[in-house]
């Protein structure tokens, strides 16, 4: 008997509203993912793969009435309030094309936000040490241990992403979400991210990647098609 | 934890806050200030009252209380009543000494007929008077160096408290401070002599005129009294107007001392007087109770009542007594608030409009905290989707901006107290200051700075900043509007003493009110930041991450 998937959704839908037009952005993608798999979504733009993501990440929400979404086997899309937040905090780490970091907090300070939000006001003085250390390491790792105490506007692009990946991982979560890592990025830097992200896979990370570009989709375990908001083939 | 973190950023990374902070701080100073000092000067008006005329006040003008010794031994019976004073209150003419030949000068004054003693018991007025014997040789040496005229005997003090002159033994006369006009007023509040004159050395002929006991003007009487001290109560109105003499004298000089009553409607005897009716006592136009301590002005009252009763039946009874004391209706029985109430009441009322108005203030503060935190949250409506992301929840996020508003209120409070502690305490000083002219350094200084400002900006023009060259621009005109202001300003008397009662502005903060306008601002600035952190807490996260 198979071990249940990590990541599971079934028959998502996701319409937007814009004006008076519902735009039907996922017309029932169904997905899934293993323990410890890269898996790319490879779509055009428009193609709902970014919701489809945000959608895994209980970011947003599926319309009314359609399928569900499992994590580790357990039924999450109809988690509410610190529930929800508690899934965004521990279970899944977000990396956006465009980094967004906080522009006035340095570069641990914005590593450390999950921690910070994991441990409450109360419980941060506790878990302080124990965050700091494992989050500086995290950015030494990365290659950034002397950037530490930089805005994120001293930065390149590149290591602004890196200090975004350090972020998404600061909570140790089971699944990294990555909407389009290497968008905004020259093909060199986006090219020393995805080998990042590879060596993270290596060592046993899951990893789910929505792209448009078929080159950067390729260095995936798997590619997932997703044509007018369904999962193709 | 992280909440607390932003927060701190977004207040310290940027100017816009600052402004909300000086904002709430302005308004807050300008409560504690304007409150402060109407507070302060109801304080005086009624500390001053009470010290003044004692807690309750039984009155009965013109033709006066006969009994009142009676009256008062009834009332010092009283648990409640600490002591009672009798008083002769009336207007009179005072000649002064000066000018120095010629005509002298005539003032009105309203004259008070007091018992030393009792009068002490009741007022402490002793305190207020002005001279007093120099402790020691030091500060006898100061003061002879500052004016040779005051070589004060050691006796001023004991005489005034006494109403008599001790060397002469001669009934004497206290004046307010102001009543002569040769004691002018220092900026530290003490009074130095002018045109060479120093009251106590001086005698004034008293002219006070009777009112008969059919209620006609009889002959008036006049009467030389040595000034033995003068007093200042610090309620300008009385410093002004007041003198105290001996009560037996004023009795005397207004028919009012204890003497024969004749029965007009008789026939004459016949060696051509009236027969005799009795004896007629001696009248008093006020009695003045103080209370026990821990016995309010109100209670004394009701118990003061009481005891009139008593004396009236007491007096009605007793046939030996022609004249009989007026029904308690007719006297009025009052607390010196209810006494003072027209001068009270009006500055209570303007106290309680000022804080209705002021409330509006909250009101402005709550809006300007809104508005640019609602510019904020727009502009950080990415920052919120990140954080919401990364598993914060909108209580967080919420919690962001309220504690945001929370500090700008409670750090613009205190700086606002604070402000407002700087001008209350050197009030006196800065209403100078406005009193006179402004000197031509201040304007001379001003239209510097700006020549140096227009200098700037035509440098900011011309390297091609118009932000900068306008900033300076804006600077310099601005100096230059103070400048021109600073000229055309003329010394302006905002507290005029004759208008307030009292020769200085209260310097005092009221504490309690800058507490709870503290307490307001912090509540209304949370307020003001609780609409824009809804809304941050209403972002949706995929829209505020939403490629730029």
């Amino acid at each position: 008997m198979s071990e249940a998937p990590l990541l599971q959704a079934r028959d998502l839908r996701k319409t937007y509203r814009l004006g008076r037009v519902d735009v039907p952005v996922l017309r029932g993608a169904d997905f899934s993912m293993k323990q410890g798999e890269w898996v790319a979504i490879l779509g055009s733009s428009g193609s709902g793969k970014s919701t489809l993501l945000h959608l895994l990440g209980l970011l947003d929400e599926p319309d009314a009435g359609s399928g569900g979404l499992w994590f580790e086997g357990n039924a999450v899309a109809g988690l509410r309030g610190g529930a929800r937040n508690h899934y965004r905090n521990r279970s899944v780490g977000f990396v956006f094309q465009f980094y967004h970091l906080l522009p006035e907090l340095n570069v641990l300070e914005n590593a450390l936000l999950p921690c910070k939000v994991a441990a409450g006001i109360t419980g941060w003085p506790a878990a302080r040490a124990e965050a700091r250390e494992r989050v500086s390491a995290l950015l030494q790792g990365f290659g950034l241990s002397n950037r530490m105490q930089h805005r994120p506007r001293e930065l390149s692009g590149g290591e602004r992403q890196r200090v975004a990946i350090a972020r998404a991982l600061s909570n140790q979560p089971r699944v990294l979400l990555a909407d389009e890592p290497t968008g905004n990025l020259d093909a060199r830097t986006g090219g020393e991210i995805l080998d990042m992200i590879a060596q993270l896979h290596r060592k046993g990370l899951s990893i789910a990647m929505v792209t448009h570009d078929p080159a950067v989709a390729a260095r995936a375990d798997r590619i997932v098609h997703l044509v007018d908001g369904k999962v193709a083939g | 934890m992280y909440a607390f973190q932003l927060a701190n950023r977004y207040l310290t990374s940027r100017i816009i806050p600052l402004i909300a902070v000086a904002a709430v701080a302005l308004c807050v100073a300008l409560v504690v200030i304007v409150v402060s000092v109407m507070s302060g000067f109801l304080d005086m008006l009624k500390s001053s009252g009470r010290t003044l005329m004692g807690d309750v006040v039984i009155n009965y003008p013109v033709r006066g209380l006969p009994w009142y010794d009676e009256l008062i031994a009834e009332i010092q019976a009283l648990p409640q009543a600490e002591a009672a004073t009798p008083l002769i209150d009336t207007y009179g003419l005072i000649r002064m000494p000066y000018p120095q030949g010629g005509d002298k000068e005539v003032v009105t004054a309203n004259v008070w007929g007091v018992e030393p003693r009792s009068f002490e018991r009741v007022t402490d007025f002793t305190k207020t008077l002005y001279w007093q014997p120099p402790k020691d040789e030091a500060a006898a040496q100061a003061m002879r160096k500052e004016d040779p005229r005051l070589q004060l005997s050691p006796q001023i003090a004991t005489d005034g408290a006494a109403l008599r002159q001790s060397g002469t033994n001669e009934p004497g006369m206290v004046m307010g401070i102001h009543v002569s006009i040769v004691n002018e007023r220092q900026r530290d509040g003490s009074y130095r002599n002018r045109f060479g004159w120093f009251m106590p050395d001086q005698r004034v002929t008293l002219t006070l005129v009777p009112i008969s006991g059919k209620g006609t003007v009889a002959e008036p009487r006049e009467r030389l009294f040595p000034i033995v001290n003068e007093f200042r109560s610090g309620v300008y109105q009385i410093d002004k107007n007041r003198v105290l003499v001996p009560l037996s004298e004023a009795q005397q000089m207004l028919r009012m001392d204890a003497g024969l009553q004749y029965d007009m409607d008789a026939p004459p005897n016949a060696d051509g007087s009236q027969p005799v009716l009795g004896k007629s006592p001696a009248r008093v136009h006020r009695v003045l109770v103080r209370a026990k301590p821990g016995v309010t002005p109100d209670q004394l009252r009701d118990a003061v009542e009481v005891a009139y009763d008593r004396f009236q039946l007491k007096m009605l009874q007793d046939s030996g007594k022609i004249a009989k004391p007026p029904r308690r209706d007719m006297v009025s029985i009052l607390t010196w608030e209810q006494h003072l109430r027209d001068l009270i009441g009006p500055v209570e009322k303007e106290r309680e409009m000022m804080r209705i108005l002021f409330s509006i203030v909250y009101l402005v503060c709550a809006g300007l905290v809104l508005s640019i935190f609602w510019a904020i949250v727009q502009e950080k409506s990415r920052d919120i989707g990140i954080l919401r992301s990364i598993g914060a929840s909108r209580p967080g996020v919420l919690w962001i901006f309220l504690q945001y508003g929370l500090v700008i209120g409670a750090v613009g409070g205190v700086v606002g107290v604070g402000l407002g502690w700087v001008v209350i305490s050197n009030i006196n000083a800065i209403h100078e200051v406005i009193g006179e002219d402004a000197p031509s350094w201040s304007w001379i200084g001003a239209f510097a700075v700006a020549a140096v400002a227009l200098v700037m900006a035509v440098r900011g023009a011309l390297a091609g900043s118009l932000l900068r060259s306008l900033l300076w621009m804006v600077f310099a005109v601005t100096l230059c509007v103070a400048g021109a202001g600073l000229i055309a300003h003329r010394g302006t008397l905002i507290w005029d003493p004759a208008v307030y009662y009292f020769s200085s502005i209260p310097d005092k903060v009221d504490w309690l009110t800058a507490a709870i306008t503290w307490v307001g601002a912090v509540v209304f600035s949370v307020l003001g930041a609780s609409v824009p952190a809804a809304k941050a807490a209403d972002i949706d996260p995929v829209r505020a991450l939403r490629y730029e």
